[in-house]
C-alpha cells in the first residue's frame, strides 16, 4: 500500500490487556499504512473487539503502547449504539456536536453523511425506535463518517444483519473508503467479509496471544467479484494460520 | 415546508394534550358527585357542598390578604423545593458516578427516611422558631431523599455502551455527562420532581399549621378553631388546585417535550 517512508496510520506495539487479573490480550503488534483497510479475524472471544476498543481509545492498554498518526477516527460498533432520545439526524451529527460544530453546519453535514449511506432524508427526523436494524446500522456508519475521519474502526458491524443486507453494507463501506480515502481496522470473524472489504487480513491467536500472521490480498476491495472472494476465502480457510478461527472457547466469551 | 410541518406537529402535540384533559375533567366530576352525595347524607356541618366550597374558595382568591397567605406558602414550598432539587440532583449525580459514595450515603438515607416528618418539624421549630426557616427545612428534609435516590438510580442505569461510543468519538468525562448522562437521568428525575413538588406543598402546609407561621396552614388552623368546615375545605381546594395548575401547565408539558421519543416507539393506537 504505502512506501516504507510514510509513517504508519496506526501502530500497536506489544499491546496487552487484562481484565480482572485475567490476561485477555498479550504481545499484539500491528501496523496499518495510511489508507489501508486491514481486516482482523479470529475466533469469537479471542479479544478482537477489546483490541479495537483499545486502539480507538475506549480502553487503556495494560502494557505496550500505541501510536495514532491519523487525524481523526470514527467507529462503528456491533450494535448501532444510537441515543434513543435523539432523532436520527441528531445521532448522526453527534461527533460534530462533540467537536463543537455549529448547529446549522451539523444538520447539513449530517444530511450529507446520511446521503452517503443511502438513508432517506425523511428518516432523519425519526427516532431510532422507528428504524429497522439495517437503517440503524446505516445511521451508525453515517455517524462514523460524518466528521470526515481518515481512519475508521469497524467492530463486527454487520454480524446481526441478514446476508443480503450485509452485502449491501459491505459495498457501502468499500465505496465510502474509496471516496473518502480512509484507512480502517475491520474486526470480523467472517472470512469472506474480510476478503471482500480489506487490503490485508491479519489473524489473531485463539487466546489473544499475538497476531499469528497476515496475508496481503490480491487486487483492490470492490474489484474482486463473487467468484474471487469465494476462492480466496476457501484458500485462506485451508491456510494453517487461519485454521483455528472457527474454534470457539465459550468460557472466554464476555 | 419543513417549518410548517414542524409547526403542524407541534400544534398536534398541544391539541392531543388539551384533548386528554377531558378524561381528567370527567374524573374530577365523578369525585364531585361522590362528594355531593356525602354532603346530602351527612349535612352541612360535617361536609359542606362542593358548590359552596368552590364558592368559598373563589371568595378566598378575591381577597388580597388571603392571596398574601397563599403566596407565603407557595414561596416557602418553592424555596424548599428548589433547595431540595439542587441538593438531590448534585448529590445523586455524585453518588451515581461513585459507588463508594453511594455505599456511604445509603445508610444515612435510611436513617433520614426513618425519622417521621413531624419530628423534623419539632426540631426545626426549636432551631428556627416561627420563621420561614422551619417550613423550608421541613420541606427540604422531606423532598431531598426521593430526588437524590432517583437521580442516583438514573446515573447507575445509564447505558455504558453509549458512554463507550462517545469515548470512541473523543468525548471526555464532562461531555459524556452533559450529552448522555444528564439526558438519561431526566427520565428518572421528572417523576421524582413531580412527587417532590406535591410533597413540598403538602409538607409546607403541615409545617405552617403546626409551627403557626401563617400561610395556608395558618388559615387552616383558623378554620379549625372556628369549626368552619366550608372554609377548611375551601383552603384545601385552593392548595390542591394550585398544585394541579402547576403540574399540568408546567411539569407535564416540559416532561412531554423530553419524552417525545418514548411516544414515537409506541404503536399509534396506544398513545396516552
Amino acid at each position: 500500500m504505502a512506501s516504507a517512508l510514510t509513517p504508519a496510520a496506526l501502530t500497536l506495539d506489544n499491546v496487552g490487556y487484562a481484565y480482572l487479573g485475567r490476561t485477555v490480550l498479550d504481545r499484539i503488534d500491528l501496523t496499518l499504512a495510511p489508507g489501508e483497510v486491514v481486516a482482523l479475524v479470529g475466533p469469537s472471544g479471542c479479544g478482537k473487539s477489546t483490541l479495537a476498543h483499545i486502539a480507538a481509545g475506549v480502553l487503556e492498554p495494560r502494557h505496550g503502547h500505541l501510536e495514532r498518526s491519523y487525524r481523526r477516527h470514527g467507529m462503528v460498533f456491533q450494535e448501532a449504539r444510537l441515543m434513543p432520545w435523539a432523532t436520527t439526524r441528531e445521532n448522526i451529527a453527534y461527533p460534530l456536536r462533540l467537536a463543537g460544530v455549529s448547529r446549522r453546519d451539523r444538520a447539513a453535514r449530517a444530511e450529507a453523511a446520511a446521503a452517503r449511506v443511502a438513508l432517506d432524508i425523511r428518516d432523519l427526523d425519526k427516532y431510532p425506535a422507528e428504524l429497522s436494524g439495517g437503517m440503524m446500522q446505516r445511521a451508525a456508519i453515517a455517524r462514523a463518517l460524518v466528521a470526515e475521519p481518515d481512519f475508521v474502526y469497524f467492530d463486527e458491524p454487520f454480524t446481526a444483519l441478514d446476508v443480503a443486507l450485509k452485502r449491501r453494507m459491505q459495498n457501502l463501506v468499500i465505496e465510502a473508503s474509496r471516496a473518502l480515502h480512509f484507512g480502517a481496522l475491520f474486526i470480523t470473524h467472517d472470512l469472506s467479509e474480510a476478503v471482500r472489504v480489506a487490503h490485508r487480513i491479519a489473524v489473531m491467536d485463539l487466546h489473544g496471544r499475538g497476531i499469528v500472521g497476515d496475508r496481503l490480498l490480491p487486487g483492490m476491495p470492490g474489484d474482486r467479484d463473487e467468484a474471487t472472494v469465494y476462492t480466496l476465502a476457501a484458500a485462506l480457510a485451508k491456510d494453517p494460520a487461519f485454521r483455528h478461527i472457527h474454534d470457539v472457547d465459550e468460557r472466554r466469551l464476555p | 415546508m419543513r417549518l410548517t410541518a414542524r409547526l403542524g406537529a407541534r400544534l398536534g402535540h398541544v391539541g392531543a394534550f388539551v384533548w386528554s384533559g377531558w378524561a381528567g375533567i370527567s374524573g374530577l366530576a365523578l369525585f364531585a358527585a361522590v362528594w355531593q352525595a356525602g354532603h346530602e347524607v351527612y349535612g352541612n356541618f360535617i361536609l359542606s357542598a362542593p358548590a359552596a366550597t368552590v364558592g368559598a374558595a373563589a371568595t378566598i382568591l378575591t381577597e388580597a390578604d388571603n392571596l398574601a397567605l397563599i403566596w407565603d406558602t407557595v414561596r416557602r414550598a418553592a424555596q424548599g423545593f428548589v433547595l431540595a432539587a439542587a441538593v438531590g440532583i448534585v448529590g445523586g449525580l455524585g453518588a451515581g458516578y461513585s459507588a463508594a459514595t453511594m455505599r456511604l450515603v445509603r445508610p444515612i438515607l435510611t436513617v433520614l427516611l426513618g425519622v417521621p416528618p413531624i419530628a423534623w418539624i419539632v426540631l426545626a421549630m426549636i432551631w428556627f422558631g416561627g420563621s420561614d426557616g422551619t417550613v423550608i427545612t421541613t420541606v427540604v428534609v422531606a423532598a431531598t431523599p426521593l430526588i437524590f435516590v432517583s437521580v442516583a438510580e438514573g446515573v447507575m442505569t445509564r447505558d455504558r455502551k453509549l458512554d463507550d461510543m462517545a469515548t470512541a468519538f473523543g468525548a471526555g468525562p464532562l461531555a459524556r455527562l452533559t450529552t448522555l448522562g444528564l439526558r438519561h437521568v431526566l427520565a428518572f428525575l421528572f417523576p421524582a420532581l413531580t412527587v417532590a413538588l406535591g410533597s413540598a406543598m403538602k409538607v409546607a402546609v403541615m409545617a405552617e399549621l403546626l409551627a403557626n407561621t401563617g400561610g395556608i396552614g395558618g388559615a387552616l388552623a383558623m378554620a379549625r378553631a372556628n369549626l368552619d368546615v366550608t372554609m377548611a375545605l375551601a383552603w384545601v381546594l385552593v392548595a390542591v388546585g394550585g398544585l394541579i395548575v402547576l403540574e399540568y401547565l408546567l411539569v407535564h408539558p416540559v416532561r412531554a417535550e423530553f419524552e417525545r421519543w418514548r411516544n414515537a416507539s409506541r404503536p399509534w393506537g396506544v398513545k396516552r
